[in-house]
């Protein structure tokens, strides 16, 4: 016969010609098993009255090799503008900060809730993980990740085991992530609890710190009927080291007027005293996942339910639903509903109380805070005669936080101290494979 | 007015219904029962239109090369051997094809072999020919003594051609693009009697899976394959076969001896970039008798053999 090197060409070109061009796309066979998939979104997170602003570019590619062997790699760029509450209560006259920097000066007008309007940042990440059977009924998946932004560095890896039961309707799974991140924050990281000093003078400021996490997850699914999947994960995560936020700090105030001490600059630099945070350098954090999809014919519905708990003291509740209602053969709308609760943290304090003992911990932050949230939006999707599919979420989020009312002292509660916010959300995905 | 209107019924009707996650087609062509999948992203009058565009080709395929049916191609090219015939395109590519089939496999494989199943029957019986009966027949076979000038076609009186081993699998490719043609972009899985073509990957990123059939068990699957796109071929003596002390005899007959290739493979399946592809290995490998799996492993295509 004929030497085999020639017989696969020969019969290619035979085939080609008896099948016409349409028929015969050169190799299609190694592209078939290596088609990717890229699913690229464009986002736009806007809060309310010119603060945080996030614009960020999202594309996901996932390679399938065959036989359940797979590579899905995302890479993320978004940028970050905007003001973000520095922890400083409002006061009746202008409040006057040192930027973080150490560099410059900005100033809060009378009555409002000081932001630090300096923040921007432009952010890169780059995540890659392979999956693939390893045993029969054993699927393992590992992991990488990269991000880089102004002042973070974050490195992280992962593993995780599946193993499925009864028929492939019961998978169990276990991970574990770990990660590490280098913070090098504008100016340098200031000590807890250190003040805030005039422009020039670092003498309060310590370099680079860094923190690591270990996460470890456990997870159960379970296919209840023909329509319906449940899933259920525990998570158990803890952070060690540098946990502090460097930018946000706490006024020092009057015990009877309840407002800021004030302060002169030597030439610029701070009208008041304000101290930046201390948070303990460990959290562990444990958090209980539900969800359920379940078929209605061709509608889906998804509803979600979490809890975590730390030894920070917060505690957080999380339910949410969605609804995907199918509109023709070709486009779907999804209605998504979410309310997030949350208690503060041990040490969080409004600010702190002049004369009194420094606590060891302490925070203004907002996110440590008393909170709760309400996001509804929904999403519009459409497949084109092509395959590939457009889609675009719109989601309307609103925060509404309190502070306890024992930390409120004297004329702060004339005055807003833990502002509302709002925020909404515009993503345009394009999905499509080649 | 009085109109009056022929429905089609029996072996020409489609069916189509809705599975998990695509459209399933089902209808009887080539004496096979003929599936066609598509994934689920099309409404069902696009499914209805994509099966009907396939089961129409295979139909006008079946109708066009039937050795069989009066009037096809085939019957026409068959009655008048001996005298020249001017053939149309897609048979004078089925003609190039079937040559080329032909040269590869130095002469084993041969359109004009169909004469020889007068002396074998493959029926699972015992009924071996004699030599005498053969050397009989083989005057009437060989591409050799066949004048073919495209599109001129003359065969020696008393033979045969048939296009059995790439009509199927030309029809499986023909149907897939013409489901592509009618819906472009959209993954769909033709599968004619086992041999199978996927136009497209699914959106949602998984394969089709595969059955494919072990010859001692007959309705069992025994190995899934994954498949995202391109053809899958099966060649087999499952059905077809004779056993004659103690010897078993494969349907596959080498044309230049006129005698079952020996050690044949009781079945081979091959993945190709097409199904035309796929379907012309098994032949060949199945013509290399004991050295099929060597060819086959040499050919470097995915492939399964028993």
């Amino acid at each position: 016969m004929t030497g085999n090197d020639d017989i696969g060409a020969k019969l290619a070109a035979a085939a080609c010609a008896l099948l016409g061009t349409a028929v015969c796309a050169p190799a299609s066979a190694e592209e078939s098993t290596n088609a990717w998939s890229i699913d690229s979104s464009f986002l736009y997170y806007g809060e309310s009255d010119g603060r945080v602003q996030d614009v960020s570019a999202i594309v996901a590619a996932q390679r399938d090799f065959g036989d359940q062997r797979k590579l899905s790699a995302t890479l993320t760029a978004d940028t970050l503008t905007g003001a973000s509450a520095s922890g400083a209560i409002a006061l009746d006259g202008p409040q006057t900060f040192t930027s973080p920097s150490g560099r410059a000066t900005y100033t809060t007008p009378a009555g409002e809730v000081p932001l630090d309007d300096t923040f921007h940042d432009t952010r890169f990440a780059l995540n890659a993980t392979w999956s693939q059977p390893l045993a029969e009924l054993y699927t393992l998946s590992a992991g990488a990740g990269f991000s880089t932004e102004y002042d973070y560095r974050h490195l992280g890896a992962n593993v995780s085991l599946a193993r499925d039961f009864n028929k492939r309707n019961t998978t169990l799974s276990a991970g574990l992530a770990w990660s590490q991140d280098d913070i090098d924050p504008v100016g340098g990281a200031p000590m807890p609890l250190s003040q805030m000093l005039d422009v020039g003078d670092q003498s309060h400021k310590l370099g680079s710190d860094s923190k690591t996490v270990l996460d470890v997850l456990v997870g159960f699914t379970q296919v209840l009927d023909r329509a319906t999947v449940l899933r259920v994960n525990y998570s158990y995560s803890d952070s060690s080291g540098y946990l502090n936020d460097p930018y946000k700090v706490l006024s020092v105030v009057d015990p009877l007027t309840g407002d800021t001490i004030t302060r002169v600059p030597a030439e610029e630099g701070p009208t008041g005293v304000y101290l930046y945070e201390s948070r303990p350098d460990k959290r562990a954090k444990q958090s209980v996942y539900a969800e359920m999809k379940r078929a209605f014919g061709a509608r889906v519905l998804r509803v979600a339910y979490r809890f975590m708990t730390d030894d920070w003291g917060i505690d957080s509740n999380t339910a949410e639903a969605s609804l995907r209602w199918p509109l023709g053969a070709s486009s779907y709308i999804e209605p998504q509903l979410r309310y997030y609760t949350q208690s503060h943290a041990d040490f969080y304090r409004a600010s702190l109380i002049d004369g009194e003992p420094l606590p060891q911990y302490a925070s203004a932050d907002f996110r440590l805070g008393d909170f709760d949230a309400t996001t509804v939006g929904f999403k519009y999707g459409h497949r084109m005669a092509n395959g590939s599919e457009w889609n675009a979420r719109f989601e309307y989020y609103q925060q509404t936080g309190s502070i306890p009312s024992q930390q409120i002292i004297g004329n702060q509660a004339n005055r807003e101290q833990y502002p509302d916010l709002s925020a909404v959300i515009v993503q345009f995905g394009y999905r499509f494979g080649f | 007015m009085n109109a009056s209107v022929s429905v089609r019924r029996g072996p020409c009707a489609v069916t189509l219904v809705r599975d998990r996650d695509h459209w399933a087609g089902r209808f009887v062509a080539m004496a096979s029962p003929c599936d066609v999948l598509i994934e689920d992203v099309v409404s069902q009058m696009q499914a209805k239109q994509i099966v009907d565009a396939v089961a129409a080709c295979a139909w006008r395929i079946e109708k066009k090369f039937s050795r069989y049916r009066p009037g096809s191609v085939v019957w026409d090219i068959n009655d008048t051997a001996g005298a020249v015939v001017a053939v149309d395109d897609e048979t004078a590519s089925l003609l190039d094809f079937a040559a080329t089939l032909t040269q590869l496999s130095d002469g084993r494989f041969d359109i004009t072999s169909g004469v020889l199943r007068r002396a074998w029957t493959f029926d699972g019986g015992a009924r071996i020919p004699s030599q005498e009966q053969i050397d009989a027949l083989l005057p009437l076979v060989g591409w050799n003594k066949v004048q073919w000038n495209r599109p001129s076609l003359l065969l020696g009186p008393g033979m045969q051609i048939d296009f059995g081993g790439i009509g199927k699998e030309y029809a499986v490719d023909t149907a897939a693009a013409l489901a592509n043609r009618a819906a472009p972009g959209v993954s769909c899985l033709v599968n004619f009697g086992g041999d199978v073509a996927v136009v497209n990957a699914r959106q949602d990123g998984q394969p089709w899976r595969v059955g494919v059939e072990r010859p001692d068990r007959l309705g069992s699957t025994a190995e899934m394959v994954s498949l995202h796109r391109g053809g899958i071929a099966t060649s087999g003596d499952s059905r077809r076969f004779v056993q004659s002390s103690g010897r078993r005899y494969s349907h596959i007959l080498d044309a230049r001896t006129g005698w079952p290739v020996e050690r044949a493979p009781r079945s081979v399946t091959v993945v190709a970039d097409t199904c035309t592809q796929a379907g012309s290995f098994t032949t060949l490998a199945m013509l290399q008798g004991r050295q099929a799996e060597a060819f086959l492993k040499a050919s470097g295509h995915q492939f399964w053999i028993q």
